[in-house]
């Protein structure tokens, strides 16, 4: 069966108008996100707001013993945090779509709506690009928001401090710009990968949340001094994530084979 | 014109067959019965016939094209009710609708005027831009059929269409079913009601796991094993003498009529002839013809799964 873009586009406007509809789904995509922009402005403004605090330095001399006496502790903890924190927010373009591609994926089970649209003219890879579609472009759209919204605050912030804006900076341009989609369609992939295969939208959106305890795991050794965190850790990270999303999109048209999802669901 | 031929169609799922070696066509514009109990295979047979399902062993053709070929093509030319409606509750109508139309390439105004003819007479006209979550039971029915006939299907595979229907709502569906019929398309109707059944369909398959019989509903209805017949003078007496000359074969008599049992071994002509042998005078011998929901229990109780 030939991919017709129609039809993916046809299912991307069906889920938007679903997503749009479902308040419960919209808050909950919207929380994590407060979260991973208030925290670290929170973090930066206790920075700010005591400058001098001993413990301050002491913190920044383990993770730079050669920090030198002059160099603001303050500023150098700020500069820190802004290149760990990436690792955690990342974690947005990962879980949004987890949300979404749960319930539209598993959901169509769970609704019984499968079998009329599997009787429509629509092959497996159209349904996949557009549920796909339907789940990263709001994934990448909440993260840039966030990250514009990210930008003005840690600046605001740090502004008495740095006496001019630290962000944006290179790293954080690049990881938004191009890690964090990469991110989106690796969650994505999961999410529809696990939802064809359990069929039910909330163990489907538990199963794929594992997904993030790897990266939690990576930024933990990154506080914890291991891992020291940049643009080009950050480019290897999304060339590996590539790799992985090229594994997920073929196995997931794979697994949406008219036969097997009649077979184990309808 | 055949619009559908099966061919020793089977199914198997692991070690457990579905559907085993079903044979029958349906022809343009004839509404064909699938009867059988939960679990016989009715679903099973409308999803290979619609593309769902592959079969395992032998095939079938849907307006000229191969169940298991061209699947696109299949699904461009066939509709499909299911038994749940399958709609997107928090989507409107409109937009439920919509969606199928695009997935078919044919959202435009001409296609939505003539969406909206068909929610007009099933009474769905003004409920555009209601969610389809806030509807009845019977007018999601009614919208799912709907949404089955946006693509202009010349075959339609209707799951207990009236399921959950009120008697106007299913009278309106079953008129509808009888006038699509009438334009020409082929309509598979799966149902457990019998009356809907005599009253819509020209033949019936009736199936559990295989074929047990296929034919008009008359004809069905005929798999008495009895027969009916006019006798001159007391039907008692005639009776008693078929007794005496074709011994085991029950009767009832009532007035001139007499029905007698066929045993087995025995058919019509034997009795016939036994009777005419004692000097019965026959003026009319006729099948026995008994409701299409007795055959149907009779055929699914004595038909062994395979």
């Amino acid at each position: 069966m030939s991919f017709r873009a129609h039809r993916a586009m046809a299912v991307a406007w069906k889920e938007a108008l679903d997503l749009k509809k479902n308040p419960g789904l919209l808050a909950s995509m919207l929380a994590l996100p407060a979260a991973l922009v208030l925290v670290p402005v929170g973090i930066i403004w206790s920075y700010v707001h005591s400058p001098d605090d001993v413990s301050l330095r002491t913190i920044a001399l383990y993770y730079d013993p050669s920090l030198p006496l002059h160099a603001s502790a303050a500023r150098f903890l700020v500069e820190k945090l802004l290149a760990d924190w990436f690792g955690l927010f990342l974690l947005m373009p990962v879980f949004t779509p987890i949300l979404i591609s749960s319930q539209s994926v598993a959901g169509e089970k769970e609704r019984r709506t499968l079998e009329p649209l599997l009787a429509a003219p629509l092959g497996p890879a159209e349904l996949v690009a557009g549920k796909s579609l339907a789940a990263v472009v709001p994934a990448v759209a909440i993260s840039w928001l966030a990250f514009g919204l990210f930008v003005v605050l840690v600046d605001a912030v740090a502004w008495p401090l740095v006496d001019g804006p630290v962000l944006p900076n290179a790293m954080w341009l690049f990881g938004v710009g191009v890690v964090a989609p990469l991110f989106a369609f690796l969650g994505n992939g999961i999410a529809v990968l696990v939802s064809a295969r359990v069929g039910e939208s909330r163990l489907a959106q538990q199963l794929s949340a594992l997904v993030v305890l790897p990266l939690m795991g990576l930024v933990g050794a990154q506080l914890a001094g291991w891992i020291r965190a940049g643009t080009g850790y950050y480019a290897l990270q999304g060339a590996v994530v590539l790799v992985l999303d090229i594994l997920l999109v073929a196995a997931s048209v794979r697994l949406f084979d008219r036969e097997r999802l009649v077979s184990r669901w309808v | 014109m055949r619009r559908i031929e099966v061919r020793g169609l089977s199914k198997r799922f692991g070690g457990r067959t579905a559907v085993e070696d079903l044979d029958f066509e349906v022809g343009e514009g004839e509404v064909f019965g699938l009867l059988g109990p939960n679990g016989a295979g009715k679903t099973t047979t409308v999803r290979m016939l619609t593309g769902l399902l592959r079969p395992t062993s032998g095939g079938a053709t849907v307006c000229g094209v191969s169940v298991d070929g061209d699947g696109e093509l299949l699904r461009q030319r066939v509709g499909l009710l299911t038994e749940q409606p399958g709609l997107y509750d928090r989507l409107t109508t409109r937009e439920n609708l919509r969606f199928f139309l695009k997935l078919h390439h044919r959202d435009t105004a001409p296609a939505w005027e003539e969406a909206r003819g068909w929610m007009e007479r099933f009474g769905l006209g003004g409920r555009e831009n209601e969610p389809c979550g806030a509807l009845s039971k019977g007018m999601r029915q009614k919208l799912a059929l709907v949404r089955a006939l946006l693509h202009r299907p010349e075959v339609l595979f209707l799951d207990e269409p009236t399921s959950g229907l009120d008697p106007e709502a299913a009278r309106t569906v079953r008129d509808a079913v009888a006038e699509l019929a009438g334009e020409g398309r082929t309509i598979v109707l799966c149902s457990h009601n019998m009356s809907e059944v005599e009253r819509l369909c020209g033949r019936v398959a009736v199936v559990k796991g295989r074929l047990l019989a296929v034919g008009t509903v008359p004809e069905l209805r005929r798999q008495s094993g009895a027969v009916e017949l006019q006798v001159q003078g007391a039907a008692a007496n005639a009776g008693l003498a078929l007794d005496r000359a074709l011994p085991g074969c029950p009767w009832s008599a009532d007035g001139h009529r007499l029905r007698v049992t066929l045993r087995e071994g025995v058919e019509i002509p034997d009795v016939v002839a036994a009777l005419v042998q004692t000097g019965v005078r026959i003026h009319a011998a006729v099948p026995a013809q008994r409701a299409l929901e007795d055959v149907y229990l009779e055929l699914t109780r004595a038909g062994a799964e395979p």
